[in-house]
């Protein structure tokens, strides 16, 4: 699957909020207050990726960021947000950019990466999967209700990088967490 | 609140409570809580602060900041102190002041890193780039690391950036931040990535390319590394500059070969190609061809170099990447353009398009990439057969529709249809070919949705976009033809295709533009709302509902939308500042002159200049009754009307015009020249409405001192008349009004998907423009009326009286123009008269202007029939005022205006509400109930116009 992107990958940069609203205007892409994009920008320019079409239509972009503690081996890469415009879809487009967020921990030092995932979006969990990454808790009322659905709950998905040479950063958690458990 | 200081201070527990009240928005209680612990500790600073913090949330704000003065004074030291008064300077926009309270503190404790960094990040949000410099400098003297010292390097070239002067920059501040950077280099002292990556921005700033270069390539280079290709991206970037083709030539050669599908090293290499060709460059006789190795440099070897990464995605087990592909399209397109014959031998475009569909005609993507070429084709009837003999389908059914088996022939199929509107082939057609072609996509469309059975609501179907291309065509027709059926048809159709993917934004913006079109406001903002466009959207897409919510009469979503904005809009200003300091905290130099150009595009953004103006005339218009006087209005909503501060001639259009997607031929899609007319437009319309609110407002300047009104007193006094403000800005309207007539004598047409045309036209159509203006002038006659002594002023009152006859004759010829049926049903046919409503809402508009120009008159009148009475007690010549009666009988007639005017409205409810639509008998069912409700309740008028504001 992975192959036909025929893309120019960028930096995201302030101007491209102007422009993503074929990626944004998704149900399942949210679109942030500029706080948190600024955040982003600022804190970690190399992991906000952008994917432009030779016609120069946005076709979607990654957002993440690097945290955790080195000590406790909890150093990681960690997928804020991931979208590909609907007409850009089923080319790996989404599959690219994550290799991208891989590579940028590996040089990190990461240990994993990982990402969450509303447990209803059965077409991203399995792309996940294709892509290596494994569920390693679940994080109950992680997404809060909006639009009258209910509140879901999380995947935690992860994937290990090669500094976590005995994958002990995905051994499954054996019972779910709540949000403010997580860190 | 974040940060507390130390938890073994005893002031911390004493302060903990109010800080949790604070927290949780219990403001009240944090206030009382302060208080009590102020009665027992007097001195304990902090508390004020967080009392006054509790103060600015409940609206005391100058309380609160009387509050705060009284710590400040007394230039404390104490973190709690300090910080709580930096939320409140931040909360209510006074970032000024937080400088000043660590300018004091850091005189009172020199050494504190803490403070000085404070300070530091303090001049950061005021912009402040030299004091910056300097604070940077003394940290660094005090503890002498890395980051601080860049700090104030990046300060020198934020001096440089926003620097008038740009020679100051380039000879000055630039060549100091060099040497600071050199200085480190020398000693060796470099540590970090964001310390290169500045070197480097100094570098190219000053075009020392070559310089920049050596960094880039040099042992300082390998520290570039968190950005992916980080080093060969700017490589590339500088051998641009410096014109180095060979060297940007083998290395887009290099970065294909590891990677060919990355569009932008096609481009850079074909442009190197180009220029070495042009060059007549020769490769050295011997050794490297240049520093970045092989050098590609004559058509031939472009042509192979193109061919082999083919041939290796032709080998492939595996589906073969599209990048190569298209390269050769776009190298044909580039030869062809520059007549090389060389062309051919990359094949015919016509074929080799024809193959690209083969592979790649099954993703949805097909159409965007071969949209870009189809210029190249010569036969475009021939080129749509072909490929549509390669798409497998049923034999036709019973209504001569041949369907595909499974998505992926779906989707082939979908994008021949979309190749042949992008060719212009449905454009061709006639009208029953049109419906004919209507009909066939219909049928893929409803086929189709079977393949969809099984997708999630947050899913599109795979056969929405032919119920998107059909809409296209029904609206071809109707701007073809003028018959209204088609748009209810293509409501019709875009409501089914709603019900059945109901998260498809395309079908809601369609939706959303088609029933502002008609005249239907009403289902818009539940279309408009479950796209959940937040934040930037309101600046991108935000016009879709602001454009029409006003002019259709929904003056309350009017104000609510324009809030929307206003909110983000305002939010920026402190946001950003926040973030240019974090850029600081992590070294992200480069995003710092990011940061502040976007904060500067959004304040200069056309929809924020757009909605505050129009938020200010909704209030205006909407207060518009007797019982709140229009200075408290003006006062309140903090307008100056002396001032203009709308940045006109740097004005950012940030509205997404293509945010509907379009598969039209390049010669209908939005040109630069239509985006650049609909800005032209939006701004004419813009100053108009400004000029509007500024002539209003002025009325309330005019009236406001209640001065004695007669002239001879005054001048005795020695009370100098006030400027004329309002004849200058009469003046302007209408200068305004004749370029706007001007603008639309061009007859500017946009496309339907594109941008909306502005109000103007329907309102210099309507008359409301030229009748404002009568009622601004009948204003300024007034004011001269009030200046003058009363013996002389028969004139301006043989103006004022005439004045007052045309404004009604006026305002009576444009309640004509609001008379007729907003929704006509004959034999069957709707037919919507969107006209009449915006026309009836130009009206309420100028009534409102006529109602506040009548206050001002009355206002003027008053004391002065009061004044002219006492003369007659005391017998002097009796002066004949016309004016007086004249504005009795004005009133009068405004009064029966507007009994005609209601009863013309409830006419409108009682006849849209008796439609029987079920007598509607379209072509076929409408589906899902067309929301025919919104013509309804068009709910205007809530105007409680009392026009005896005389007596």
């Amino acid at each position: 699957m992975l192959g036909s992107k025929m893309t120019t990958l960028r930096a995201f940069t302030c101007d491209d909020l102007f422009k993503f609203n074929n990626i944004n205007l998704d149900p399942l892409t949210e679109t942030y207050g500029i706080p948190f994009y600024l955040q982003y920008l600022a804190h970690w320019p190399e992991y906000f990726i952008v994917a432009e079409a030779p016609g120069g239509e946005l076709m979607g972009y990654i957002m993440g960021k690097a945290e955790g503690s080195v000590a406790r081996e909890e150093w990681h890469g960690h997928v804020t947000a991931l979208s590909v415009a609907p007409e850009f879809r089923r080319l790996g487009l989404a599959a690219k950019l994550m290799e991208l967020l891989e590579e940028i921990s590996e040089r990190k030092g990461g240990f994993f990466v990982d990402l969450f995932v509303r447990v209803s979006n059965q077409v991203a969990v399995n792309m996940y999967k294709q892509l290596g990454y494994s569920v390693y808790r679940t994080v109950i009322e992680y997404y809060s209700a909006s639009n009258g659905e209910p509140d879901e709950d999380a995947y935690d998905m992860r994937k290990a990088l090669s500094r976590d040479t005995e994958k002990k950063s995905i051994i499954p958690l054996p019972h779910p967490v709540r949000p403010e458990d997580i860190e | 609140m974040a940060a507390r200081g130390h938890v073994q201070d005893p002031n911390d527990r004493r302060l903990r409570p109010i800080y949790d009240y604070l927290d949780n928005g219990n403001n009240k209680m944090a206030i009382q809580q302060a208080d009590k612990l102020l009665k027992k500790h007097k001195d304990l600073h902090c508390a004020k602060v967080l009392k006054a913090i509790g103060l600015q949330r409940t609206g005391k704000q100058d309380e609160a900041f009387a509050l705060a003065q009284e710590v400040a004074t007394l230039e404390p030291t104490d973190d709690n102190s300090l910080q709580a008064l930096t939320i409140l300077y931040r909360e209510m926009h006074r970032p000024e002041l937080v400088t000043k309270l660590y300018e004091a503190a850091v005189r009172k404790v020199p050494s504190s890193e803490e403070y000085h960094s404070h300070l530091f990040m303090a001049y950061a949000r005021v912009g402040e780039y030299k004091k910056m410099q300097q604070a940077g400098m003394t940290l660094y003297k005090i503890v002498p690391k890395n980051p601080y010292y860049f700090w104030s390097v990046m300060s020198l070239v934020m001096q440089a950036i926003s620097a008038q002067d740009k020679k100051l920059s380039q000879t000055m501040f630039l060549p100091l931040a060099e040497r600071m950077v050199e200085k480190m280099v020398k000693e060796e002292k470099i540590e970090a990535e964001a310390e290169v990556q500045l070197y480097y921005m100094i570098l190219e700033r000053l075009g020392k390319y070559v310089e920049a270069l050596e960094v880039v390539r040099g042992q300082l280079g390998e520290k570039l590394t968190s950005e992916l290709q980080s080093r060969e991206n700017k490589c590339m970037s500088l051998y641009k500059q410096l014109e180095r083709w060979p060297e940007c030539n083998a290395l887009s050669c290099k970065l294909l070969l590891k990677n060919p599908d990355d569009w932008q090293f096609y481009m850079s290499y074909f442009d190197s190609l180009f220029h070495l060709i042009d060059q007549g460059w020769e490769p050295p006789s011997e050794g490297e061809h240049c520093s970045e190795g092989e050098v590609r440099s004559s058509v031939a070897q472009a042509i192979a170099f193109v061919e082999e990464r083919l041939a290796v995605e032709e080998a492939k087990e595996t589906r073969p990447l599209r990048g190569p592909f298209l390269a050769r399209l776009e190298l044909i397109r580039r030869l062809r353009a520059r007549g090389c014959p060389e062309e051919q031998e990359l094949g015919e475009p016509l074929e080799l398009m024809f193959q690209y569909f083969i592979k790649f005609g099954d993703k949805p993507c097909c159409i965007s990439d071969l949209k870009i070429y189809l210029d190249l084709l010569t036969t475009d009837h021939h080129f749509i057969n072909r490929l549509m003999e390669t798409v497998p389908l049923s034999e036709p059914q019973d209504d001569g529709v041949a369907l595909p088996g499974d998505t992926r022939a779906l989707q082939r199929h979908l994008c021949v249809a979309q190749l042949s509107r992008a060719l212009g082939l449905h454009h061709a057609l006639d009208t029953t070919g049109k419906l004919d072609l209507i009909r066939q996509l219909k049928s893929h469309y409803r086929h189709g949705l079977q393949f969809g059975k099984s997708c999630l609501k947050t899913e599109l179907q795979f056969s929405d976009m032919y119920c998107l291309l059909a809409s296209h065509v029904y609206i071809d027709l109707w701007a073809e033809t003028g018959d209204e059926t088609m748009l209810w048809q293509c409501l019709g159709l875009l409501e089914e295709g709603l019900s059945h993917s109901s998260s498809n934004a395309q079908f809601k913006l369609l939706l959303i533009l088609l029933f502002c079109r008609m005249g239907a406001f009403e289902p818009v903002v539940d279309l408009y709302s479950s796209l959940d466009a937040k934040h930037v959207q309101h600046d991108t897409i935000g016009f879709l509902l602001t454009r029409y919510a006003e002019s259709l009469g929904q003056f309350a979503a009017a104000s609510q939308s324009c809030n929307f904005s206003l909110r983000f809009f305002h939010s920026n200003q402190k946001d950003t500042s926040e973030y240019i300091i974090q850029a600081y905290k992590y070294g992200a130099f480069e995003k710092i002159p990011e940061f502040i150009a976007f904060r500067s595009r959004l304040n200069r953004s056309l929809h924020f200049a757009q909605v505050r103006t129009e938020r200010m005339l909704l209030d205006l218009f909407l207060e518009a009754d007797l019982s709140s006087s229009l200075e408290d209005n003006v006062k309140s909503m903090g307008l100056c009307p002396e001032e203009d501060d709308i940045p006109w001639t740097d004005m950012r259009d940030n509205r997404d015009l293509t945010v509907l997607t379009s598969w039209d031929p390049a010669d209908r899609q939005l040109s630069e020249e239509q985006r650049s007319f609909s800005l032209q437009e939006e701004l004419l319309w813009l100053k108009v409405r400004f000029l509007t609110l500024r002539l209003v407002g002025t009325l309330a300047v005019l009236s406001h001192p209640p001065t004695p009104r007669n002239a001879e007193k005054a001048a005795e006094n020695g009370v100098v008349a006030k400027p004329d403000i309002l004849r200058p800005l009469l003046d302007q309207l209408n200068t305004t009004l004749q370029n706007g007539a001007q603008f639309l004598e061009r007859g500017v047409q946009y496309p339907f998907l594109g941008p909306s045309p502005t109000r103007l036209a329907h309102a210099l159509a309507s008359g409301s423009c030229h009748c404002q203006v009568l009622a601004f002038q009948l204003a300024a006659y007034v004011q001269e009326l009030d200046a003058a002594a009363l013996e002389e002023t028969t004139e301006v009152q043989t103006q004022i009286s005439n004045s007052f006859k045309s404004l009604l004759i006026q305002l009576k010829e444009i309640l004509n123009k609001c008379k007729g049926d907003l929704l006509e049903v004959k034999e069957g046919q709707c037919k919507t008269q969107p006209t009449l409503l915006e026309n009836l809402v130009f009206f309420v508009e100028t009534v409102c202007v006529v109602h506040w120009v009548s206050c001002f008159c009355a206002g003027v009148l008053r004391p002065l029939k009061a004044s002219l009475q006492k003369r007659k007690k005391k017998k002097k010549e009796p002066i004949s005022m016309v004016v007086f009666s004249g504005f009795q009988e004005f009133t009068a007639g405004l009064q029966s205006l507007f009994s005609e005017v209601l009863d013309h409205i409830k006419g409108q409810e009682t006849s849209l509400t008796a439609l029987k639509l079920g007598e509607l008998t379209l072509e076929e069912v409408m589906p899902a109930g067309v929301r025919i409700v919104g013509f309804k309740k068009t709910q205007l008028l809530r105007i409680s116009l009392e026009s005896d504001v005389l007596t």
